[in-house]
């Protein structure tokens, strides 16, 4: 591994070497965190740094956008030219306008970006807690919890995802947000848990445990304290899969009419009818939200390949 | 080996035994039950509501429901015992055997066991039987989108590793960042528009076959059509395969190619191929025959466990091309509550992927000699 942390030497102790000596030399007291290598190693990733630079963007877009260009839904435009297919991009309405109703679609974009980034994001933060959690008690502890919640994420993880989200958004979701984020949540832990079961089974069996259980350190602190900090790169790295994986589940869901109801608009939901105006030749509206989810997706997938080489202790500069 | 296979074997009954429970139980939870598709008809009384769920068993415990469908228990016996199990009775067939055992046996024909899936709650079919129709065209979808893939991400990758940092392998570097964050649905609909839009349309929008030419795919006349033309039926399907197999196509190659990259590199730089360059292999022997093969390991894997998504990925494919299989049938059924299609379809993609993970296991075990069972 690398070099001891130069923090962990003891101030007073440098001066008193360096009073034994008696030579004048200078110390390079400089400490860093596992955090503050790790953006170090980050921002020499120029992709990863374009990816947060882009996500950075989209955040700023999704809590300032829908103030400036609110969306309401009992508000029909009233366009100066109908047009049944819509009107394509112009300096007036950037991404076009949709067809029928005529809205304009950068302002369904915008507003889009809110509830496609909070149900990614929230998402995932749920499945994290979930599967941490599973995968830190089924891992610790082995024997039968171990195998019967094992057993519980192969049944999960044989059904097909897409189908069991579909049906349970139709059923349980009710087109509400907070309804949709916990059933993404709740579908998207599995991963997460053999993941995080793997690292406790190999970081289990190493010497500082073994110390840590010695001095009589009680089970849920050696979980919590010991082992869960040294396993939590590769967590986060998968992290942003979940995030990615999400963001395309939902916006797949609501184009079918079972996400989240048109009166939050999402990227999935804002074409929902955009597939009727295709023969009329408006390309634009489907076209610009896609955009936005490739976007997003790239982004975050881009922090993740960046953050997996941060983070990996083997490849430290 | 055999013991390895019989193991793994074994330890999949418990998962599909999982999988009946979890999709019985995310069904029963959903609010309104079967009989939520009448909440908005006002001619379906509460009467009538009752009546229905009567007829459909619907009125029994939920454990006694579970084990009909399942196919354990005597749907013709009833009554129960503590009011929520089936009584012992029910457990035997009508032949007075066992009624979990084959139809031949126990005389049973109830259950998903004996194959029965139940009725459709909404067009009245044998579940079964709407899945069989579903299936065909979900298989020719499927099976011509893996052909190619596989076929596409072998080459792909192994290129984009021979001649690591070319332009191909930046190129082939791009297309898969792009192409695995891109949503199945969006490309078909864009693609819909490049190829079938007011533009080009050279291409048909969706359907499997060309409505005004031929009878409706899978219905006897369509049979009978397709034997007295059997060249032109197939353009047909085939004109109509084009774009929903590239939407497929294109999202699952992206993230392949990049698995087999990975994979080749690996191989490449395995000490025995550098003996077989220093032996004064040529080039291509050396690529093919020392590393490919042994890259090709994990690859066969990867791909096992890859094959239940030809199912769900058709789900979106199937919903934008209007595929009349099996992703637009669990579309439907989820429009329409329909319970019982539901859950078969459900079921049934389920046990495909158990099945995979099955045998993707014993195929790894099989082409890697290394491997200790």
């Amino acid at each position: 591994m690398s070099l001891p942390a130069q923090g962990q030497v003891e101030a007073s102790e440098l001066e008193s070497r360096i009073d034994d000596s008696g030579a004048d030399y200078e110390v390079n007291l400089e400490s860093l965190s596992q955090w503050q290598l790790a953006w170090r190693k980050f921002k020499t990733h120029r992709l990863a740094l374009i990816g947060l630079g882009i996500l950075l963007v989209l955040f700023a877009v999704a809590i300032i956008g829908p103030i400036l260009m609110p969306f309401v839904f009992n508000e029909i435009p009233k366009p100066d030219v109908k047009v049944y297919a819509g009107r394509p991009p112009s300096l007036q309405h950037w991404f076009g306008e949709t067809g029928g109703l005529q809205r304009d679609v950068f302002m369904l974009v915008v507003n889009g970006a809110r509830t496609s980034l909070l149900i990614g994001f929230s998402s995932m933060f749920i499945g994290v807690f979930i599967g941490t959690i599973v995968g830190s008690i089924a891992g610790y502890l082995g024997g039968f919890a171990d195998n019967v919640l094992m057993r519980i994420v192969d049944v999960m993880l044989s059904l097909p995802l897409l189908f069991v989200i579909l049906v349970a958004s139709r059923f349980f979701g009710n087109g509400n947000v907070a309804l949709i984020i916990i059933i993404f949540g709740l579908l998207s832990w599995m991963g997460i848990s053999r993941l995080t079961r793997s690292l406790f089974l190999s970081i289990r069996e190493r010497e500082f445990i073994e110390a840590a259980k010695a001095v009589g350190v009680r089970d849920r602190r050696i979980i919590f304290r010991h082992i869960l900090p040294n396993a939590v790169s590769p967590i986060v790295v998968s992290a942003s899969l979940i995030i990615a994986g999400n963001i395309i589940g939902e916006a797949f869901v609501s184009f079918l009419g079972y996400g989240v109801n048109p009166i939050y608009p999402t990227w999935g939901n804002i074409l929902s009818s955009a597939l009727t105006f295709i023969p009329v030749g408006n390309w634009w509206w489907p076209f610009f939200p896609g955009l936005a989810i490739i976007l997003t997706v790239l982004a975050v997938n881009f922090i993740g390949d960046g953050m997996r080489d941060a983070l990996d202790p083997r490849s430290r500069a | 080996m055999t013991k390895y296979v019989i193991r793994r074997v074994v330890q999949a009954i418990p998962v599909l035994f999982g999988i009946t429970i979890v999709v019985y139980a995310i069904l029963l939870a959903a609010p309104g039950g079967p009989t939520a598709r009448f909440a908005n008809n006002p001619r379906v009384t509460l009467e009538d509501k009752e009546q229905f769920k009567k007829a459909w068993g619907l009125d029994q415990p939920i454990p006694v429901q579970y084990c009909r469908w399942i196919g354990a228990c005597n749907p013709d016996v009833s009554g129960t015992v503590l009011g929520i199990f089936p009584p012992p009775a029910a457990f035997l067939g009508p032949t007075g055997w066992p009624n979990v055992l084959p139809s031949g046996i126990s005389g049973a024909t109830n259950g998903v066991l004996h194959g029965d899936f139940g009725v459709s709650v909404d067009s009245g079919e044998p579940v079964a039987a709407r899945i069989a129709r579903a299936a065909l065209p979900t298989l020719i979808l499927a099976s011509t989108a893996f052909v190619i893939w596989i076929t596409l991400a072998i080459v792909i990758g192994v290129y984009a590793a021979v001649r690591r940092y070319s332009l191909f392998d930046q190129f082939a570097t791009v297309f898969a960042y792009v192409g695995f964050a891109m949503p199945t649905f969006w490309l078909g609909i864009m693609l819909i528009y490049i190829f079938s839009g007011p533009g080009l349309n050279i291409l048909p929008a969706g359907g499997i076959t060309t409505t005004r030419l031929s009878p409706p795919f899978g219905s006897d006349a369509y049979w009978v059509y397709f034997g007295q033309q059997p060249l032109t039926a197939i353009a047909d399907i085939a004109k109509h395969l084009i774009l929903p197999v590239i939407t497929l196509v294109a999202v699952s190659v992206a993230g392949d190619s990049r698995f087999v990259r990975a994979s080749m590199l690996e191989a490449l730089n395995q000490d025995y191929v550098r003996t077989a360059k220093a032996k004064g292999l040529p080039g291509r022997t050396v690529t093919f025959k020392h590393a490919f093969r042994n890259a090709l390991l994990p690859v066969v894997t990867n791909i096992g466990l890859e094959i239940p998504f030809l199912f769900t990925g058709a789900i979106a494919t199937e919903t934008i091309f209007s595929w009349p299989g099996i992703g637009k049938l669990t579309i439907d059924a989820t429009r329409e509550f329909d319970y019982p299609t539901l859950m078969g379809v459900l079921l049934i993609t389920a046990t495909i992927t158990v099945m995979a993970n099955l045998i993707a296991d014993i195929a790894y075990a099989v082409v890697d000699p290394r491997i200790k069972y």
